[in-house]
This record gives structure tokens, sequence and C-alpha cells, in this order.
């Protein structure tokens, strides 16, 4: 495949211009609006799968295209000014790009059923389609600049689809509240980006690969830590801030109050996957800076946090809000503890099955005309398609072996034990040990909703009869059967379990692994020889093949820290021991966690309020979501902000008005009182009356010329000018 | 390869194309067209004098301020004539001759 501007660009293009052009029909032919965002991301899917293909048939781990155009060039010398953007595609951009097309094609389809006849549908769609196109735009942007730009395109039209229902007090609140929240990390984000200019002198992913080849962050530091360190976080920030993290993590539950295809949008292919997938781009930064623990304690908390908060929610989409903020989490571990290729895989897998839990989620309160699990039970009868794939998500996301959630989850959980154990059960364990009292906590949770929503005995008789049989409709069911095909352990990793028991026939099977990899230590090596002006229009195909031994899955990636050398045997035979424990210990937790479940809420064995009641205070602290809310909204803003606003407000009025104002205007009123004096005897008879007298008698003379026709001016000034300056130049 | 003169020749006659415009027309629209021409023409010879002569970006800064200012003016000047012709439902240039000088003493 011969990649040009336009075998690429139409992938953010498309979707881009399905929103120009919506915005030009929405008042007059609003009833094409949904099909042209449609066409615009289903082409894009096409362009995006046949980029895939191409990747895919190189199969090359260092295979990558750097494609890059001059923006903007004012250098002149020695001073150099100049920006340029570009894409820049490697295996991950590939895997993304197909990810993102397709759940966002999926996605609009679903919306053409779920928004129908709804207010303001069409504008809906134009919203969609404009996140959508800046997702792809984020995806394909080969620097921090461009990808920041992106970035806060996202933030506004997350913003405008979470207060999309504005009448609402709540959905206006919430989707400022997302806005202002996502802000403080966008912050550190932009403070990041200038880091990194001031060591590398661009901002393009490349250069700045190649620059910590070459070492160029050694030694540099600021605020006295090392510059590394200080970009890293700070781009780790922007992260913390988009995929909800844990002290930002309050605005994404809040963000519900949008319509249920746009939380399907924002929780899996777009707004949080942005976070993630910068952290991966950043990765090289974050390993050089060593910010792998932090960032690992901030994944635990997050995912076990979360986890807990999801297990009391009466909401059907609260619980998925709080599942997703939890399995962020663990893809924020997987950076943490080294393993970057699971948690790209934790993030596409994720990424399917949220959007087909979100959309069957919308599918039921759609129908059901209800959102509280409480009114509902035996759902099955009715919508008897929705339920078969909010199983295969839900299997999927509990971790339950041959889906993908298990696949990727596991190797995120089997290198957090090997990092512990290879800690000396140290600084390591704790995200570890949260990880997996998250995995415990999953199956449970989501056993719960789908018990509570599906089985059981229906809890409102007259919704239930009200409800009509489901029938197959390609624009509701079946882009959500056509998702939870895809929750299948085998799409992404062929020996199913990711432990290598079964098998494959085919080794490219094992892709995942193999092509996406991290790009530290031997993943650098193709950046370390380039300089900036070899980057433009770089096409790697040309390299060699890869070995076939490659091919084999066990073929490892980078571990975070210094001296994790996976070509060292030891080391490779305890990561694989890690490995293989951790897989049995989770699918034994998962076990124990479906097994209790089944006790609660099937079989009735055991009787959830019991524990409710029991455990006062913990329940006390998870229906207050850990009192952030309260912490931000009463604290930090009420007490904090308001009353130093009141401060300032007194010193205003008490301090700076009283004395410094008006005792200046007292001291001014005799100043005045002298100057007047001396204004109406000495300026006014002698100086102004003496020279009114003399201009009178010259204006007679100038006013003539006054016509007060401007050209004649004008023609004076030039002719003016003109003789002036032959006297001055000839 | 672009000489100087070149820039300097188009600069020119953007310049005299700005002033004929400023002096013929009635409109008052037509002469604040005739004011960009004018103001691109300067903004010219700021890059070209800077492409050529000096070493640094000064020439460019200018250019950047002249095109800044040239859309201030615009939206000021524009302001203005909507004003005019709500007073004298006109956009004739001689119709802005109040502030004349009467010669009648």
């Amino acid at each position: 495949m011969n990649y040009t501007i336009a075998t690429i660009a139409p992938i953010f293009l498309l979707p881009f211009f399905a929103f120009v052009i919506n915005c030009v029909f929405i008042k007059k032919i609003p009833k094409i609006v949904p099909w042209i965002s449609i066409a615009g991301i289903v082409g894009a899917f096409f362009y995006a799968s046949a980029i895939f293909m191409d990747f895919f048939s190189v199969y090359n781990t260092d295979y990558y295209i750097h494609k890059v155009f001059n923006w903007i060039d004012i250098s002149h010398g020695e001073n150099i000014f100049k920006i340029d953007l570009g894409v820049y595609i490697d295996n991950m951009t590939a895997v993304m790009l197909l990810m993102v097309t397709g759940v966002a094609s999926l996605i609009h389809i679903f919306s053409s059923w779920y928004m129908k006849g709804d207010v303001r549908w069409e504008r809906f769609f134009l919203y969609l389609s404009l996140f959508t196109s800046a997702m792809l735009g984020l995806v394909l942007s080969d620097n921090l600049l461009s990808v920041f730009m992106f970035w806060e395109v996202m933030g506004f039209c997350s913003y405008s689809l979470i207060g999309f229902y504005f009448e609402k007090e709540e959905a206006g609140n919430a989707s400022l509240k997302a806005f202002m929240t996502t802000r403080v990390g966008d912050v550190f984000f932009l403070l990041g980006i200038l880091a990194i200019w001031s060591v590398v002198g661009s901002v393009d992913f490349p250069s700045i690969y190649a620059a910590i080849a070459d070492g160029a962050f050694t030694g540099k530091t600021v605020f006295g830590m090392s510059l590394a360190t200080f970009s890293a976080f700070c781009i780790f920030c922007g992260t913390i801030g988009k995929s909800a993290q844990f002290p930002l993590q309050v605005w994404l539950p809040d963000a519900m109050m949008g319509p249920t295809p746009c939380s399907a949008l924002i929780h899996a292919a777009t707004m949080v996957a942005a976070g993630v997938y910068l952290s991966l781009r950043a990765y090289p930064l974050i390993f050089v800076g060593e910010l792998n623990l932090f960032i690992a304690y901030i994944g635990g908390i997050t995912a076990f946090g979360a986890a807990t908060i999801a297990i009391i929610q009466k909401d059907l989409k609260a619980v998925l809000a709080y599942s997703t903020i939890s399995q962020l989490g663990y893809m924020v571990l997987g950076i943490g503890v080294g393993s970057y290729n699971a948690a790209f895989m934790h993030l596409i897998t994720h990424a399917i099955f949220k959007a087909c839990l979100f959309l069957a989620a919308g599918s039921v309160i759609h129908s059901y005309h209800a959102k509280y699990m409480t009114e509902m039970g035996g759902l099955r009868k009715k919508l008897p398609y929705t339920w078969i794939a909010m199983w295969c998500c839900t299997l999927a996301i509990a971790g339950v072996p041959f889906f993908s959630g298990f696949v990727s989850k596991d190797r995120i959980l089997g290198d957090a034990l090997y990092m512990m154990v290879y800690s000396g059960i140290g600084a390591y364990s704790i995200p570890a040990i949260l990880g997996f009292i998250g995995a415990f906590l999953t199956p449970f949770y989501m056993f719960r909703m789908m018990f509570l929503t599906f089985h059981g005995k229906n809890r409102n008789k007259e919704k239930y009869d009200h409800c009509h049989k489901e029938h197959l409709k390609w624009n509701q069911n079946v882009p959500l059967l056509i998702l939870s095909v895809f929750t299948l352990g085998v799409f992404f990793c062929g020996s199913m379990t990711g432990q290598g028991i079964i098998k494959v026939a085919h080794q490219k099977l094992e892709w995942f692994k193999v092509l996406v990899e991290a790009p530290v230590g031997d993943g650098l090596n193709k950046f370390k020889s380039y300089t900036k002006q070899g980057f433009s229009n770089v096409d790697t195909r040309e390299n060699t093949a890869m070995e076939s031994s490659l091919y084999d899955s066990h073929y490892h990636t980078g571990f975070a820290g210094e001296g994790f050398d996976h070509k060292n045997e030891q080391a490779h035979h305890d990561l694989h021991h890690a490995h293989v424990e951790g897989a049995v210990a989770s699918v034994v937790i998962v076990i124990f966690s479906i097994l209790l479940a089944f006790a609660m809420y099937i079989f009735g064995w055991m009787n959830p309020n019991f524990f409710y009641n029991k455990l006062g205070f913990w329940v006390k602290a998870i229906k207050n979501k850990y009192f952030f809310d309260w912490f931000y909204v009463d604290i930090v803003i009420k007490k904090g902000l308001l009353r130093l606003n009141r401060f300032l407000s007194w010193f205003d009025s008490g301090i700076y008005d009283r004395y410094a104002i008006d005792g200046w205007a007292t001291i001014n009123r005799y100043i005045f009182k002298a100057s007047h004096w001396f204004d109406r005897v000495v300026v006014d008879s002698i100086a102004v009356d003496g020279t009114a007298v003399g201009t009178q008698i010259f204006s007679l003379v100038t006013k003539s010329i006054q016509s007060g026709y401007i050209q004649k001016y004008i023609i004076a000034l030039v002719g003016a000018i003109v003789v002036i300056s032959m006297f001055l130049g000839f | 390869m672009i000489t100087l003169k070149a820039y300097l020749f188009i600069s020119l006659v953007l310049f005299v194309t700005g002033l004929v415009v400023m002096l013929s027309r009635k409109n008052i629209i037509a002469i604040l067209l005739g004011i960009e021409l004018i103001l691109n023409a300067a903004a010219l010879n700021f890059v070209a004098y800077s492409k050529y002569t000096a070493a640094n970006l000064d020439g460019h800064i200018f250019a950047l301020f002249i095109i800044v200012i040239a859309a201030a003016e615009a939206a000021v000047g524009l302001a203005i004539v909507i004003r005019f012709f709500q007073v004298k439902e006109s956009v004739h240039i001689d119709e802005a001759s109040d502030l004349r000088e009467e010669l009648t003493r």
C-alpha cells in the first residue's frame, strides 16, 4: 500500500467533513444528518481497515510511517522557529484506528435508533462526528501539540454531549464538572509539552524517542527533580484528568447525564481511551523518568476504589460508569508495572466490550423506560438479543477464560504479580494486591447487575407489561451482537488463555503481543540514528522482515525499572511463572466471585441487605463515593475558594477602597482647590484668553481650507509628502 | 531568483492602487478597501526588507502587527460606516463633511 495524504487523511477528514456538511444541513434538511454522519464514520472505517490490513500483512514490529508537513516556519538564519504537523502510524496506531472507527461506526448506527425523535437529535450527530474526528486526529497525530489540540476539541465535545439535555440542571452541572475537572489535568499536560520542548526542541514522538535513545534527558533537572520525571508526571496528569484516574475521577460518573450512546463513545472508544493512549505514547518518558511506581499506585487505587463503589449502585449506567473507572485503573496499573502491551490490549478489549455494555444498557433503558435496576428484573424474555450481547460482555469484563477481558486483564495482573515478587513483596505489592481485590469485585458487581436486570422476578409489573418484545433490528441490536462477537479472546490472542496452554497452528494469531512493542530498550533502537531532517516521510517498510523466532508468543516487551532485562534467563523464567500463577489466581478469584454473586442474587442463600446494614461506615463511605464530591465541592470550592473570595472582597472594599482610594481622594481635593485658583486667575485670564484672541485672528486665514471633503485633505497630504520627499531625497 | 525590486514593485503597485481607490471612489466602503491595500503594501515592504537585508524576524513581526491592526481597523471602520449610514442614509464620502468650517463670518 502506498501511503499518501489521500490514503491517510480521510480517516480524520471524513467524519470531520460529515460534521461540516451537517452544520449546513441541520436547519434545512435535518432528516439526512444522521446518514451523513454514519456515512462519514463508516468511510473512515474502510480506510482504517486498509491501513490495518497493510500493517498486518507487513507484520514487523519496527514498521512505522511518519509523514510530516510544515505548518509554521519563520526561521531566519540562526533564529529557528518551526512547527511541523504530521501523521505517525505504527502498529499501535493501526490497531487503535481500527478500533475507534469500528466501535464509533456501530455507536453511530445504534444512535440512529436510540436518539430518533429525541429533542435536538440531529445536533447529537453533529457532536458525534466532531468527537470521533477529533479522536481519530489525536490517534493519527505525530506530535504532542496537535494531540493537545484534538484533546481540547474532545473536551469541548464531551462538554456538549454530557450537557445534551441542558434543560435539566444536573446535566448542565455535570457537563461543567467534566469540563473543569479535566481542565486541571490539561494544565499539567501543557506544562509537560513545554518541558519536553525545552529539551528536544520539537514535540513529535519520533524526535522525543530519538532524544530519549540518545540520552538527551539525562542530568537535566527542574524544581529539584529530573526533567524526565517532571515531564512524564505532567503528561501523566493529563491522563489522570482525561481517563478519570484517582484524584480526578469525580467527573466520569456524572457524565451519565448525557444520552447513553454518547456515554458509550466517551467511556469506551474515545475520551477515556485518549488519556491512556497518551500515556502509552509517552511510555519511554515514563520509563526514563522512573515514574512507574507512582503510576502503578494511581492505577491500583483507582481499580480497587471504583470497583467497591460499583457494588452498591442502583442505576444501571452508574454500575457501568464505575466499572469503566475501575478498568481504566487496570490499564494505568499495567502501564505502571511495565506491561505496555497488555495495557494497550486492555484498552482495545475494554473499548469493545464496554461500548457494547453501554449500548445494551441504552437498549434496556430505552425499551423499558426506566434506569434503576430496582425496577427491573426478568427482562431476558422481553429483550433476548440485548440479553445475549450483554452476557458476552459481562463474561469478558469479568475475566472469564476464553473471553477478551481475561486475556488482557490477566496479563496485567500477571505482570503486577511479577513486579510484586521481584520487588521482594515491597513497594509494588500494594498496587498488585489492590488489582487482585478489584479482580474479585469486578465479576461480582457485573453479575449482580445482570441478575438484577435480566433474571429473577420482575419488580415493576406496569412497565414490564408496557415493554414490547424485542425484534432483531439493524440499528438496535445488530451493533450489539457484532460487538459481542469481538469479546471472544481468540481475536486478540491465539492461545486464548494468554498462557500458551493450547497451541495454535498459525503463529500470526499471536499478532497483538508481537506487533505492539514498547518503545523502550530495544524498541527505541530504530529511532537512534535519526535526525530531525531525516524524519519527513519515513516509511520503514524496506526494513527486513522479522525473524520467525519473534513470531513466538513469549517474545516479551520491556519491563519497568532498571535491570529488568527480559533476555536474562532467570527473569524470563520468573515472569513466565508469575503469569501462570497470576492466571490461576485470577481464575480462582473469578470463580469465587461468581459463586458469591449467584449465592446472593439467584439462590438467595445470603441476603445482600444483611451486609449492607452490617458494614455501616464502609457502606457510608462507598455511598458517598469516598467523600470526593463532598471534598471538592464543600471543602475546596465552598470552604476554600469561596472564603478566599469573600476575604478578597472584604480586603478590596474595607482596606483598599476605604484607605487607599478615599484617602487619595481627600488629598486630591486640597490639591484641586489650589490648582483651581491658579487655573482661574493665571491660566484662564492671561494665557487662554490671550491665546484665543491670537488664534481667532490666525483662524480667519486658515479656516478657508477646511472644506470638509476628506478626499481633498488626502490630496493635500499626498502632495505635501511628494514635495517634502523631493526636497529631502533629491 | 526573485529580487528585492520585484517585491518593492508589487508593493508600489498595491500602494498606488490603494491611493487611487482612496482618491477616486466616493463610496466609504471602497475607500476602506483602498486603505487595506495600502496597509498590505506596507506589510509586504516589511517582509521583503526583512528577507533581503535584516538578519532577524523584526519585519515578520511587524507584518503580523499590521495584519492585526488592519483587522481592528476594518472592524472599527465598518462600525463607523454603519453608524454613518444610520444617520445619513448614504455612504457617500462627501456627506461626511459636517465638520467643515462654514465661511460665514
